[in-house]
Parts: C-alpha cells; sequence; structure tokens
C-alpha cells in the first residue's frame, strides 16, 4: 500500500508545515542572542547582554548615549509585567469563578429564557476585539470610570468568563446526572455533593478554562489597548508601543522569555490533566 | 405487622414533548415488609424507574402518599430518606478509590476515619472484593464496579435498598452469578430490596414476591408461583414465561371436569369447578404441561428446537389455529413434520373468566 514518492511529499509538506509556524518564533530566539545593536539579521556573535539588559544589568545598550532613559524604559517594562501578572491573577479567578458557576447553574436548573442566557454567554467570544474594546471604552467613559488597572481587569473578565463557561460546560454535559443523585442518596446535602463530587468531577475543565483565561488575558492587545490608562499598562501593550519606535534587540529576549513562559505554561496544563485522567 | 413502606395511590405524569400527559404512575399501592425481595416487572416505560425514583426522592408525586415504617416520605428530600439506591449505571465516583466510594455514605455522616476504615473493609469482604480498596473505579471489571455500587449502597445499613436493572450491564453467566448472591446478601442483611428488571426468568427466581406493571399500574401482585400458575389477566400470563392462550367455549361440564373447543375446534379439558356450559373462557397452559402420548390434541411438529436436554416443540393443531409451544423432557423421536397427540392434565389448566 505504501507509496514512497507519497510518504516522502507528505513528509515534506509536515516539515514545511511546521517550520512555516516555528521558523518566526526560532528566528525570534536566534536574534535574541546577536550582539550586533544596529542590524540583528547580521550576526556578529552570541551575547546574553540583552537579557542582562532588560533587567538593568549590563552597560551595552541600544542607545549607549543615553543610559538614564534607557534604564527608565526597563523599570516602565518591568511594571507592565507586574500589570499584566496582576490583571492575569485577578482575571483568572474571577471569571473561573463565574464562568464555572454559570456552567453548573445553566446545566442543572431549568428556568425561563435559558437559551438566549446561553446565547448570549458565547457572543463575546465571537465578538470582534475592536468593537469589544471600543464599547468597554465608551461605557466606562460614560460612567465617569478614570481607566486604571480595574477597568482592564472588568475588561478582561468580560469576555474570558465565555471562555471558562464554554470549556466547563463541555465537561459538564459529559457528567452522568446520576453521579450528582448517588451523593445526595447516600445522605450527602447540595453543598456537599458540589464540593466532594461536582467540583472534582469539573476539575480538568475549570483547571483547562483557567489556564486558558490566564493565557489569553496575559496575551490580549487590543482590547486591552483600549481600556487600559495612561498609568497602567499591561506587557503586551507596552511591547507594541516600543516597537512602533522602532524593533530594539532587547525585544527579541522579551519574546523569547514570553515563548518559555507559555511553554512551561502549557507543558503544566498538559501535565496536569494527564494526572486527571485514570 | 404494619409494612415497612405504605405506598398509596401514587400518582405521577408528565408533559410529553407531544403536548400530551402520560400518566407514568397511575394510582399505584404497594406494601413492602421489612425483610422482603419485591421485584417491579414490567414492559420498557410501564414506570418502574419512575416508581423507584419516586421513592428515594428524586421525583415527585402529583398525589398519594408514601410511608416508610410509618412516618411520611414525600416530604424529605433524597439525601434524609432513610433509603439507598443502586443505579443502573452504578454512578461510581470516578475520582474517588474505591474505599472511599463505598465509605462516601459514613464520610458524609461524619463518622470517625477509623470507624469507617473498619467498615468498609468489612463490607468490601461481604461482596468479595477485599483488598481492592485502594483501586480507582475505572481500573475494575463490570462486574467488579456493580459490587461496588452494591457496597457503596448497603454501608449506611438502610432500611430499603432500591436496585433499578442491577445486572442489565453484565453478561449471562455472571448475571445469574450476581442473582444468586444478591439474594443471600438480602438474606443476610435483613433488609427489604426492591428490585427493577425487564427479565421475567430474574423477577422469578429471586423474589419473594413480583409486582407486574403496565403503563403506570400495577396488573398483579403476588409470589412468582401465584404470578406463574395463576395470572389475573391475559397481559400477565403473556408477560411472565412462555405461555399459550386457548380462547375456548365450554361445551359440557362433567363433574371435576369442563369439556371447551375452540372456534376452530381444538378441544381442551379444564377443571369444572364454576363452570357453566356455553361460557367463553380463556384457558392457559404452559409449554410444560403438556404430554406428548397416544390421546390429546392431535397436531403436527412444524419445528423442534434442543434446548439441553429438553426439546422445544412448536405443534400445529390438525383442527387448525395458532401454533402451540410444548417443552418435551423426553422428546427423542419428534422432529418437524411427525405427527403428535398432546396431552395435558386438567388440573394443570389456569382459566381466565375473560374469553
Ligand atoms: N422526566 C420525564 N419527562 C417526561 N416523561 C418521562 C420522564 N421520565 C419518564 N417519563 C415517561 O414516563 C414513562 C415511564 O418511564 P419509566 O422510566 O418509569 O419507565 P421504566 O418502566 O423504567 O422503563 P424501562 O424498563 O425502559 O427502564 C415513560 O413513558 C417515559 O417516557
Ligand atoms: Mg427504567
Amino acid at each position: 500500500m505504501r507509496n514512497p514518492i507519497g510518504w516522502a511529499g507528505l513528509t515534506a509538506f509536515s516539515l514545511a508545515f511546521f517550520a512555516f509556524i516555528y521558523a518566526p518564533l526560532f528566528v525570534i530566539i536566534g536574534y535574541s542572542f546577536n550582539s550586533n545593536p544596529v542590524n540583528m539579521m547580521i550576526w556578529e556573535s552570541f551575547t546574553l547582554d540583552w537579557y542582562t539588559g532588560l533587567l538593568g544589568l549590563s552597560d551595552r545598550t541600544t542607545d549607549v548615549s543615553n543610559r538614564a532613559a534607557y534604564v527608565e524604559s526597563t523599570g516602565l517594562m518591568l511594571a507592565a509585567l507586574r500589570t499584566s501578572l496582576t490583571v492575569a491573577l485577578f482575571t483568572t479567578t474571577i471569571s473561573t469563578v463565574i464562568g464555572t458557576a454559570t456552567a453548573i447553574a445553566l446545566a442543572r436548573y431549568r428556568f425561563r429564557l435559558r437559551g438566549v442566557y446561553n446565547g448570549f454567554l458565547m457572543l463575546p467570544m465571537m465578538m470582534p476585539d475592536i468593537v469589544l474594546g471600543i464599547g468597554l471604552l465608551i461605557f466606562f467613559v460614560s460612567i465617569g470610570m478614570n481607566l486604571s488597572i480595574l477597568t482592564i481587569i472588568i475588561g478582561h473578565c468580560t469576555f474570558l468568563t465565555s471562555y471558562v463557561f464554554i470549556i466547563v460546560q463541555a465537561r459538564m454535559a459529559g457528567l452522568d446526572p446520576a453521579l450528582e443523585e448517588a451523593s445526595a442518596d447516600l445522605g450527602a446535602s447540595e453543598w456537599v455533593t458540589l464540593r466532594k463530587v461536582l467540583l472534582p468531577q469539573l476539575a480538568p475543565g475549570i483547571l483547562g478554562g483557567a489556564l486558558l483565561a490566564f493565557v489569553i488575558s496575559m496575551d490580549d492587545l487590543v482590547i486591552t489597548y483600549f481600556v487600559s490608562g495612561t498609568g497602567d499598562t499591561t506587557l503586551p501593550v507596552f511591547i507594541f508601543g516600543m516597537i512602533r519606535r522602532g524593533v530594539k534587540p532587547e525585544i527579541n529576549a522579551i519574546a523569547t522569555l514570553i515563548i518559555l513562559a507559555s511553554v512551561v505554561i502549557a507543558a503544566l496544563g498538559l501535565w496536569l490533566r494527564s494526572r486527571k485522567t485514570d | 405487622m404494619a409494612p415497612l413502606l405504605e405506598i398509596r395511590e401514587a400518582r405521577r405524569s408528565f408533559v410529553t414533548p407531544e403536548g400530551g400527559r402520560l400518566a407514568a404512575l397511575d394510582g399505584v399501592n404497594l406494601d413492602v415488609g421489612a425483610n422482603e425481595f419485591v421485584t417491579l416487572l414490567g414492559p420498557s416505560g410501564c414506570g418502574k424507574t419512575t416508581l423507584l425514583r419516586a421513592i428515594s426522592g428524586f421525583e415527585s408525586l402529583d398525589s398519594g402518599t408514601m410511608r416508610l415504617d410509618g412516618a411520611d416520605l414525600t416530604a424529605l428530600p433524597p439525601f434524609r430518606r432513610p433509603v439507598n439506591t443502586v443505579f443502573q449505571s452504578y454512578a461510581l465516583f470516578g475520582h474517588m478509590s474505591v474505599a472511599r466510594n463505598v465509605g462516601y455514605a459514613l464520610e458524609v455522616a461524619g463518622v470517625a476515619r477509623a470507624t469507617r476504615e473498619a467498615q468498609v473493609a468489612e463490607v468490601l469482604e461481604k461482596v468479595g472484593l477485599a483488598g481492592m480498596g485502594a483501586r480507582r473505579p475505572g481500573q475494575l471489571s463490570g462486574g467488579q464496579r456493580q459490587r461496588v455500587a452494591l457496597a457503596r449502597s448497603i454501608i449506611a445499613k438502610p432500611r430499603l435498598l432500591l436496585l433499578d436493572e442491577p445486572l442489565s450491564a453484565l453478561d449471562r453467566n455472571l448475571r445469574q452469578q450476581m442473582q444468586l448472591e444478591l439474594k443471600s446478601l438480602q438474606h443476610a442483611l435483613g433488609i427489604a430490596f426492591i428490585f427493577v428488571t425487564h427479565d421475567q426468568e430474574e423477577a422469578l427466581t429471586m423474589s419473594d414476591r413480583i409486582v407486574v406493571m403496565r403503563s403506570g399500574q400495577i396488573e398483579q401482585i403476588g409470589t412468582p408461583r401465584e404470578i406463574y400458575r395463576h395470572p389475573r389477566n391475559r397481559f400477565v400470563a403473556e408477560f411472565i414465561g412462555e405461555t399459550n392462550l386457548f380462547p375456548v367455549t365450554i361445551d359440557r361440564v362433567e363433574g371435576a371436569e369442563a369439556l371447551a373447543r375452540t372456534a376452530e375446534g381444538v378441544e381442551m379439558r379444564l377443571p369444572g369447578k364454576d363452570r357453566r356450559p356455553g361460557e367463553q373462557v380463556t384457558a392457559i397452559l404452559r409449554p410444560a404441561d403438556f404430554t406428548l402420548g397416544g390421546a390429546g390434541i392431535p397436531g403436527r411438529v412444524t419445528r423442534a428446537v434442543y434446548l439441553g436436554s429438553d426439546l422445544y416443540l412448536f405443534v400445529q393443531p390438525l383442527a387448525g389455529g395458532p401454533e402451540i409451544r410444548v417443552i418435551a423432557r423426553d422428546g427423542a423421536g419428534f422432529d418437524e413434520g411427525a405427527a403428535v397427540h398432546l396431552a395435558h392434565d386438567p388440573a394443570r389448566v389456569h382459566v381466565l373468566e375473560a374469553a
């Protein structure tokens, strides 16, 4: 059955496909170690200066003449990272709690307009980010709310709740309702059943939803761009601003670190999932 | 002695998607004694599960009363009812070990860990799963899961155990073994079982009493023997075991015997008690009630099937009418096409008043 030419073609295609996806990432990682400060596309020699420079520990910066300004921009970047992490932690927690509770309620209780409610929960995911961003901005301005880290958190929660909801709902749909009945039958109140049976059964879904929410929150540019004030900026918005002033080698170092963090989070997610399934 | 469970005029209807109302329970009256094995038997959709769920509290009644030990059950939520259930899907908690599954009722009730572990070990021993406590339900066979579900539901010593087709997922051999084990477990525990099945053989082997249901109503309650030998109507007769039904008209009554014949002219002898000439009744004879001999209903074998030592025959009466099913203990030589005579003892005939 095996056609050698077909197999070679398929292999080549697969390799090309993965190269297409991963080449940009590897290029960035390569550039982040290139010591050439003027043109990153011309290899000079290996250096870790851009990494140490991020922490303000290196003398070599792109803008040697203005070292004070450079250290300040590093400080700003670290502040942006801190903002991003804070936002992601809060939004992940809030949207996971609300999304999970909603998924349970919608699956277990019958009430009027249930279908409509369901549809409305999907909407923020379908909506283009730019529309959501503008909508949120107009909303905050019209109720007189100053743009700050709080508005970023609220903005993220509006659409991340939907993501968590959908993932937990899928898990909920696959759950045998008899499990909860068995628990009640054996004397457990609804609260005990929730704690001992329902939540542990949903755990992989909840965890998956939370990780996704965290990653999307860390990554979001468009919506955050609209709802962040001048004071609090997240890392993606900060990098976007940096690039507009020309691509500096430090960007590659930042990007490489973010790739590393993403891989670690994804691996963590996979590991937790494989541990859950017997 | 007052019964353990007392159900009076239980009614429950559902609104069907088609817009009508369907009476899943239509005036059910049932008493269950303290140490009784009662089986609910009936065709699919007759309301067996609904009745069980009403007792466990997962389904409410539209009207009617339910008392357990004299106390009203209907007002209690499921988790307060002293009744436990073995679910058809077993509903084991996949994220817990077998031991924790089994000890769940005690854990929830706040029983101390040491006591709990001792009782779990004891119950696991009882259902033949000693030493398997550390496993996850996912690492067990179907039969073992069934035992875990059973162990989990008896650990809190309920007065009444409800089992909804607990054996239906098992293969035939395992099933027969579990039937015997369930029955002896019920004896040893001294608690009442209400067991749902739509396998009539299972019902006949296991039950102290059988409740035959149809469309939300109880058709007959009785011991397996009563139900089998003295079905109250055609439905019960046809539902329980293989049956031959003969709508007959009484010709004449001679002492203890009545002579009757079907419209086609097949002649039968019935118990003569209470019979009047000209009366139309239905005569019921089980396949094993016939003997093959030189006298009796003349017929021809249309099909012969060997069932181990027995021979299962389909006999077409020469007079006409439906085929008669016969089990012959020693049926050698009666192959297809053979001429036979089917004799029967009039005392074995059960008579239904309606034709
Ligand atoms: N929640 C419900 N909504 C609407 N109709 C229902 C509901 N539950 C049961 N019914 C109907 O009530 C009738 C009795 O159902 P039930 O589950 O008690 O049958 P059963 O005797 O257990 O059947 P089976 O042997 O197939 O399990 C069926 O016709 C079923 O369609
Ligand atoms: Mg059922």
